[in-house]
């Protein structure tokens, strides 16, 4: 369902991403790890239309979208989560969730109860209770502790019903407890006809729920497959374990 | 009601337009300087329609207004590419080519023996019509509030539904606007047009309650007025900007005690707002409490009755 072809994303002198191919069919559960600063939440800020590619091409559906801009992308289904959380602060928890009330389509804007809103709503509060966050749904989320606003992000992402899902390391910043338990929200509520990206640091948390993991190292995708064979290949371990460890085994 | 009050409720009235047309787009996180643009804009083109042209005060306002909107769409279409200072800049400096432009345009015809239009720097004199149809001042005030009041409807249904909820958000965030399907850049040149269109019905009402208008009214001052309006009634509700009026025009300007002193004060009033209470005094979460007691003492009185 989706497909990069020679995908370059430069900032001034510096590559992001250099002439990235990636294939990721529909369903698909695909892990991209890498070091801080090797382009993984640009190639999210790519998937997402936030920003332009320089050059290549981006498919979805078979259709090139890497010129459109980030509400067409928004539309063909894309949702996301951002690392650096993007709530507005002094709305409560089911005022920033229904944020997503915007994907649907335009004319639910001027009836209330039509039967798009009507299904929403039930669709929200189901979120809400299976994430935790009834009791705290009308709560402000600036009162939240992270954990919580991670989850707020990950209902308004889900609310929407995406075709493909992006998310920016939803388990940042968490306690171990914390991230196997936002693992657990994520095996259970994110339908298996989704295709997933996940963006992650904690290895545990990816091999948990991607059968596929891409490694990213200065821009460049250096490793593409199962997660056993992955991790054991040298330079992914040099990355995330070191040179002497390696040098050792 | 001495002719005096009626004066300052029409003031009121007329500025409210205005500072609503400024609060629609601090809403969509825009900061224009111009609004003053088309608050002229509206008051020439109506003042053109009814004096010149004939035309009944109704289609004039439609005309006033239309015009408001399609320059205020154009100018949003030209300069809304980029966020901050930039459309700032370009409405200030729109403004101002519209105030020089009108004090050059002579457009002066004979209508019953007397010159009437639009007359450079001499400003625009004979926009006679409410005089002429005998409408008294006080019922010209019942026009300017039904058309205000009709407008706050429009915007309380707008920030209750989904349309309030989109320029809020693009207001508070762009970027995630945009990640959840809105078109920003579309959203933001339409308050643009829509704010035109509140302005220049000001304008209208301006024009034809006093007969006069030149291109002075519309200097940087009323356009910064209508700005300072929602900062200081507040950017929570329609109705933060038409307190802000209320401070002004209805406290400052017309209490004997304050003349003379009003810019002082005001200047003030703005400065300390602007550090105790960046959005005003019925910002966002002073209004959900008001809304919240409001909400609590509604289901009180339910219950009361049931029982």
């Amino acid at each position: 369902m989706l497909k990069l072809e020679g995908v370059t994303r430069r900032f001034g002198g510096i590559e992001a991403i250099k002439d990235l191919a990636l294939d990721v069919p529909a369903g698909a559960r695909l892990g991209l790890i890498g070091p801080n600063g090797s382009g993984k939440t640009t190639l999210l800020n790519l998937l997402s239309g936030v920003v332009a590619s320089d050059v290549g091409a981006i498919r979805f559906d078979g259709e090139r979208i890497e010129t459109l801009s980030a509400h067409r992308f928004a539309r063909l289904g894309i949702a996301r989560t951002f690392q650096n959380l993007r709530l507005v602060r002094h709305m409560t928890v089911r005022e920033n969730v229904w944020l997503a009330q915007h994907s649907l389509p335009a004319a639910a804007a001027f009836r209330r109860h039509a039967p798009a809103e009507i299904a929403f709503a039930a669709r929200i509060a189901a979120l809400l209770g299976e994430l935790g966050l009834a009791a705290v749904a009308e709560t402000p989320v600036s009162a939240l502790p992270l954990p919580h606003q991670r989850r707020v992000e990950l209902a308004r992402a889900l609310a929407r019903q995406p075709k493909l899902l992006l998310l920016d390391e939803p388990a940042g910043g968490m306690t171990p407890a914390e991230t196997r338990e936002m693992g657990a929200l994520i095996a259970r509520l994110v339908p298996d006809d989704v295709t997933l990206i996940l963006v992650e640091h904690k290895i545990d948390l990816v091999t948990r729920l991607c059968p596929r993991i891409a490694v990213l190292d200065f821009g460049r995708k250096i490793a593409d497959g199962a997660p056993g064979e992955v991790l054991r290949r040298p330079d992914v371990m040099e990355i995330y374990f070191g040179r002497a460890e390696t040098a050792d085994a | 009601m001495g002719d005096y009050y009626v004066s300052v409720l029409a003031n009121i009235g007329m500025f409210s337009f205005i500072a609503l047309s400024a609060y629609l787009l601090l809403l969509t996180g825009e900061i224009s300087f111009g609004q003053q643009a088309f608050f002229g804009i509206g008051a020439y083109a109506s003042g053109i329609a009814t004096a010149l042209w004939g035309l009944p005060f109704p289609v004039a306002l439609l005309f006033g207004a239309g015009m408001g909107a399609a320059t205020a769409g154009l100018l949003g279409l030209l300069t809304l590419r980029t966020r901050g200072l930039y459309f700032a800049m370009a409405t200030l400096a729109f403004a101002e080519l519209v105030r020089l432009g009108l004090q050059e345009w002579i457009y002066v015809r004979t209508v019953e023996d007397e010159p009437v239009g639009p007359n450079g720097v001499d400003g625009f004199r004979g926009i006679r019509y409410v005089f002429e149809n005998g409408i008294t001042p006080g019922v010209f005030l019942i026009v300017i509030a039904g058309l205000l009041a009709l407008l706050l409807v429009c915007f309380a249904l707008a920030e209750r539904g989904r349309i309030g909820s989109m320029l809020r958000l693009v207001g508070a965030d762009p970027l995630l606007a945009a990640t959840l399907g809105i078109d920003v850049k579309r959203v933001k040149v339409l308050a643009a047009a829509a704010a035109g269109a509140i302005a220049a019905l000001g304008g209208c009402l301006f024009a034809h309650l006093n007969t006069y208008v030149e291109p002075r009214n519309f200097d940087i001052m009323l356009g910064v007025h209508s700005l300072a309006y929602g900062l200081i009634g507040g950017l929570g509700t329609a109705f933060g900007p038409i307190l802000g009026v209320l401070l002004d025009v209805g406290l400052l300007e017309s209490v004997r005690v304050f003349q003379g002193y009003r810019m002082i004060v005001f200047g003030g009033m703005v400065a300390l707002l602007l550090i105790f209470m960046p959005r005003g005094i019925l910002d966002e979460t002073r209004v959900r409490r008001i809304a919240g007691v409001w909400r609590r003492g509604r289901a009180r009185a339910r219950h009361h009755a049931e029982a």
